[in-house]
């Protein structure tokens, strides 16, 4: 073990707002978290999101912003109180012996730095590397992580990585400094399940050979189970439980943990329906989408897609980043035009408009509002084109729709900013059922949620489509989520379809070898008894 | 990028065609017969000899078809004959280049003047929004836009010139000379680029990055030297370029107040006198270079900002 390395221990940290007069001012956001991990220990910290897991990481650095402050307890990384410590010392901490690991890498680089250029700031600060000998450290540090071509990446701006790839470059920028501890906050939440699976059995090595501890903050219980030593839980600035990962998963005693767990436990089976007798709402045949010009044969990102979706069915689409999802997606809505194929709706005739019989429910709900628009005024305008309505009329439907995504109506004069992401997600649910749709596409429309309010909306999405006998398309990368909710499963690859089937026999036996990737890398490989807390069977 | 550079450029072309085709055509939609007042201008006496008008709009090409005389007119242009001024009879093109440079040399000292007074000065109210300095540089540079040149420049020979006597009235000598009339012409600049750069910086300073910069050892300053000030700069190229792009043409009250024989001296004095191919030559010349520098502000632009037409590509 690396002699440096130095457990960081956390004794009843308070973290509140600050007043003007150095005082503080409501009630504290942390209160009386103490935790400790050892080096080479990988600890888990769990919670759904606002409970202060981020606050937790950025107090440990120090980084808090300005309106907020530590007002109690202490942050020990070996004998360095970091709450004491002076700025001169902090700055050879962070990066250096405490690392951190960001989700959202995108927006964590600096748009305008090459890749190189953010990785030799920890190699010159930490390692006293510079030149030729932080660039092939630099060089080290990206194969390490799983880069094919590193001196491609290495020049790379990080618009121009996807998000797998930025996510690794980022967690090679966070230990370019060698830190002895680590806090990787939600680092593969952003990540399909193989990309999460290579991050963290990436950060698992690095544990085990040169004991790195690491602080796992995450809401994805299945990865805690994976890979976790201790796990600890926090709801609303505390921590309300902790005990070693086997114990916690298998035994909680707060109801809280049971919740959580219960949420991860998206599908403890397949969701079994007979087979619809239903007709075809949708038919799909052989649809295709360039983009670029013709001449040079752009980039693919639909081939030849053929799918049929029936009334009242539910069907899954699973696939990885960049796999053509969200294409496919616009293209039935008719937000782009296919290239080629052709794509029939058959709608029912009691039905209102054509086309708006189709309606969309986006990923991030916070980008899917006008910010500066009241919900209301949100709400409203896709009834305007519908001259029919009288102002009254127009209220009552969109008070309708609130009561059925289970909304206060008094979130309706509120903006997007003073909401949080499942109010928003409800809301954006409540603004397609308003135009009284008949096929529901939902892209990824849980993914930015944590668990809990993940199956809430599923859940929403379950009941509308009881009573309304909607049809629903599920985009997600998301195993679990499609489990939960599917019929049948099409698996897209490279903008095409590689299997279709039943959601039982899907996961029961996959039949494309993608298939079988995507079902392997969604069940944790740990080698202790905790497979029942997952309901999975053992690989 | 070769794309770019290609479309950017077609453009470039096409707005100096269509502009100097404007251009062309002032002569006919002006009052009064320009033939007659070359000829007026050389017979003593009213009596005008309509075989004399006939002979000269012979002579001159004016009977033939217009694109005829459009495209004869763009080619001696660009093989740089302008043609002759109808005041002095010499070459246009011999008064429009020293003009030129006498204007690139006020412009570019008034835009440098103004960077290097609003740079620190937008540095300084962006890194703390809402600080008292913030508000006073604010209100500062704000109330400098409500000065009108022509105000400010009486004001300025007052000071510096009449009661100090430091630097020279008017003229175009050496660079004292030049001080006053490149003050006068920074004002308006300033105030502009000092709030872009505010903003810039409030901007640069909001996003994610630089806490994530500060995590990996980097301290407050170095944070701030590296990841925040180049990011706000960036939206300063164009805008530096805009600027300098419109006060090559409309430095017109300064060079007039400050009596420098520049390009907005020499399209005034030609407008007053209706003196057409000197105001055409002066204003082919100062539109191409006002095209020509927005290019390749958004080239320079482009390659500051990584992100820029990054869909595009």
């Amino acid at each position: 073990m690396n002699p440096v390395n130095a457990g960081l221990v956390l004794d009843g940290l308070q973290v509140g707002h600050k007043t003007h007069d150095g005082g503080t001012s409501g009630g504290p956001l942390l209160s009386d978290v103490s935790l400790s991990v050892e080096p080479g220990e990988f600890v888990a910290l769990v919670g759904s999101s606002g409970s202060g897991k981020t606050l937790t990481a950025m107090s440990c650095l120090q980084l808090l912003p300005p309106s907020l402050g530590i007002t109690g307890g202490s942050i020990r990384l070996g004998d360095l109180d970091l709450t004491r410590a002076s700025e001169h010392q902090l700055n050879s901490v962070r990066g250096g012996r405490l690392g951190m690991l960001f989700q959202q890498p995108k927006r964590m680089f600096n748009p305008n730095r090459t890749i190189e250029q953010h990785l030799k700031e920890p190699l010159r600060l930490h390692a006293g590397l510079r030149g030729s000998k932080a660039r092939s450290k630099a060089l080290e540090l990206l194969e390490e992580v799983g880069f094919a071509d590193p001196a491609k990446g290495i020049r790379a701006y990080p618009h121009q990585l996807s998000g797998g790839m930025a996510q690794r470059a980022m967690t090679a920028v966070a230990l370019a400094g060698q830190p002895g501890m680590l806090l990787a906050d939600e680092p593969t939440s952003a990540l399909d399940k193989v990309l999460e699976r290579q991050i963290l059995q990436l950060l698992d090595r690095e544990r085990r050979e040169r004991g790195l501890g690491i602080l796992y903050i995450t809401h994805n219980i299945a990865s805690v189970a994976a890979y976790a030593d201790r796990v600890l839980v926090m709801n609303a600035g505390s921590i309300v439980e902790a005990g070693p990962a086997g114990e916690l998963l298998t035994r909680p005693r707060t109801d809280y943990t049971r919740e959580l767990l219960a949420a991860a436990r998206l599908a403890p089976e397949s969701r079994r329906r007979p087979p619809s007798r239903e007709r075809d709402i949708l038919v799909l045949d052989g649809v295709g989408k360039h983009f670029g010009s013709r001449r040079k044969l752009g980039h693919a990102a639909l081939q030849d897609v053929s799918l049929t979706l029936k009334r009242g069915e539910i069907l899954g689409v699973l696939g990885q980043s960049g796999s053509g999802k969200s294409t496919l997606a616009k293209a039935i809505v008719g937000l782009e035009a296919a290239s080629t194929g052709s794509i029939f709706r058959q709608l029912d005739t009691a039905g209102p408009r054509e086309g708006t019989a189709v309606q969309l429910v986006f990923q991030e709900p916070h980008s899917a509002f006008d910010p500066r628009m009241t919900l209301r005024t949100s709400l409203q305008a896709p009834l305007r084109p519908s001259h029919d309505l009288s102002p009254e009329q127009r209220d009552e439907r969109i008070a309708a729709v609130m009561a059925e995504v289970e909304l206060d109506a008094a979130l309706l004069d509120k903006r997007p900013g003073q909401c949080s992401g499942g109010q928003l997600q409800r809301a954006t649910i409540a603004r397609a059922l308003l135009l009284e749709p008949q096929v529901l596409i939902c892209d990824e429309a849980t993914s930015a949620l944590d668990a809990l309010t993940q199956r809430t909306i599923l859940n929403l999405l379950l009941r509308l489509q009881r009573e309304r006998n909607l049809s629903l398309i599920v985009i997600s990368h998301d195993m679990d989520v499609v489990r939960y909710m599917c019929d049948r499963v099409a698996v897209l690859l490279e903008g095409r379809v590689v299997e279709v089937a039943e959601t039982k026999d899907f996961f029961a036996a996959p039949g494309h070898p993608h298939s079988q990737a995507l079902v392997q890398a969604s069940i944790p490989c740990r080698a202790d008894g905790l497979w029942s807390v997952l309901d999975v069977a053992k690989p | 990028m070769l794309q770019f550079i290609t479309k950017r450029t077609a453009t470039l072309v096409a707005a100096v065609v269509v502009s100097s085709f404007a251009v062309f055509l002032i002569p006919y939609f002006t009052p009064g017969d320009p033939v007659r007042k070359i000829i007026r201008s050389r017979v003593a006496g009213d009596a005008i000899d309509e075989s004399a008008v006939q002979g000269l709009s012979e002579s001159l090409g004016l009977n033939d078809p217009l694109a005829v005389q459009y495209f004869r007119w763009l080619g001696d242009f660009f093989s740089g004959d302008m043609g002759l001024s109808f005041v002095s009879r010499t070459p246009v093109a011999e008064q429009v280049l020293p003009a030129l440079s006498v204007t690139l040399s006020l412009v570019t000292m008034a835009l440098v003047l103004a960077a290097a007074i609003a740079l620190p000065l937008g540095i300084v109210a962006g890194l703390r929004p809402g600080s008292t300095a913030d508000k006073a540089i604010t209100a500062v540079t704000q109330a400098l836009i409500a000065m009108p040149e022509y105000w400010v420049a009486p004001v300025l020979v007052l000071v510096f010139a009449l009661k100090l006597s430091v630097l020279p009235t008017a003229g175009w000598n050496d660079l004292s000379s030049a001080v006053l009339p490149a003050l006068t012409l920074a004002l308006r600049p300033i105030s502009f680029f000092t709030s872009a750069v505010r903003t810039g910086i409030i901007d640069a300073a909001a996003a994610e990055h630089v806490p994530a910069a500060r995590a990996r050892g980097l301290s407050q300053g170095q944070a701030i030297l590296r990841h925040v000030v180049p990011n706000g700069l960036v939206p300063l190229s164009t805008l530096f370029a805009v600027w300098f792009a419109g006060l090559l043409g409309g430095s017109v009250i300064v060079e007039v107040i400050f009596a420098v024989p520049g390009m907005g001296r020499l399209l005034f004095d030609a407008v007053v006198n209706s003196d057409i191919p000197l105001a055409q030559g002066g204003v082919v010349v100062v539109v191409a270079l006002a095209v020509g520098v927005t290019t390749l502000a958004d080239f320079v632009h482009r390659f500051l900002s990584r992100t820029v037409g990054a869909s595009l590509a």
